[in-house]
């Protein structure tokens, strides 16, 4: 889902880093009132959803996709500390790797590491106490499908074409509505596991403040 | 926290068998680049280069070998930032 230079205009690459900007700096200030021992689960966690974007699964029609991790990102460690998670892991993929454009990071942010991560951790803290599984489920289709139709948009809106977004709507809904199932499997199996094994880790367990 | 870093590294072990293997062999596509390419973007990324990494690879080493490097080169980064991260602000 990482959009390369070259995708969006220069118009739509400065309205996404006007929005991301701003809201880095205050997840970064919200981020360092995370108690420090839920803090320390962020190199671990960065890292692993770093190693697992490399992994590009095969699925119908030559299409593939990986592991995003934003909404599991929301879901451990609150909205402010998922953003600086996802912000690292999109940060050296960009500078080190030029995977997803140094124009785009501004919309690469906001797609994965702000809507994808707010996205799960709210359908997740809605969920009942007894269906948290369920919840980790839909927050992470819900938000790999939602960040997916924002990046449509961006790439929509982006092209000269006057019939951009009716192009890059259904392909990106559709096509991340399906990944979006996958990712829900993986996030509600990282979750049960971590549930069942280490408890604190999760936002909004005892003792473990969102901030 | 030790058997999380044991799964990293399994993690990018396997990688290859994903991201350049199975990729050559089917020919993988993002639906951002189907929904690209039917609008005429271009993607800019290998006029604009600034990386050696650039694809996961590294100069010099086969493709297989240079996709586990650069997980490990990009794990490490990702692992000390974030390090930087936790240490800082409130106790």
């Amino acid at each position: 889902m990482h959009i390369p230079d070259g995708f969006l205009n220069p118009e739509m690459c400065a309205i996404t880093a006007a929005i991301v900007a701003p809201y880095a700096a205050y997840a970064f200030y919200k981020t360092r009132a995370i108690p420090k021992e839920k803090r320390a689960i962020i190199p671990v966690l960065a890292s692993a959803i770093f190693a697992a974007q490399m992994l590009n699964w095969p699925i119908v029609g030559g299409t593939s996709l990986h592991f995003v991790g934003g909404a599991l990102s929301g879901m451990l460690l609150g909205p402010w500390g998922g953003f600086t998670t996802m912000f690292l892991v999109l940060l050296v993929q960009c500078l080190v790797f030029h995977d997803g454009g140094i124009t785009t990071l501004g919309a690469n942010l906001l797609n994965m590491a702000v809507i994808d991560v707010l996205v799960g951790y709210a359908v997740y803290r809605l969920a009942p106490e007894k269906y948290k599984g369920v919840g980790a489920f839909l927050g992470a289709w819900a938000g790999i499908t939602l960040a997916g139709v924002a990046a449509g948009v961006e790439l929509g809106l982006s092209s000269y074409m006057p019939y951009g977004l009716s192009v890059t709507l259904p392909v990106m809904g559709f096509w991340h509505a399906l990944l979006g199932i996958i990712e829900g499997l993986i996030t509600m199996g990282v979750y049960s596991y971590l549930k069942s094994r280490a408890p604190y880790m999760l936002a909004g367990a005892a003792g473990g403040g969102v901030a | 926290m030790k058997r999380a870093w044991l799964f990293i590294l399994l993690l990018v072990a396997v990688s290859p068998v994903f991201g350049v293997f199975l990729a050559d062999m089917l020919g993988y596509h993002e639906p951002l680049d189907v929904a690209a390419e039917k609008l005429g973007l271009r993607d800019l990324t290998e006029r604009t280069n600034w990386t050696p990494f650039l694809d996961y690879r590294v100069p010099g080493l086969p493709e297989w070998l240079g996709y586990i490097a650069s997980g490990i080169i990009g794990v490490a980064i990702v692992a000390a930032l974030g390090y930087l991260v936790a240490r800082g602000g409130s106790e």
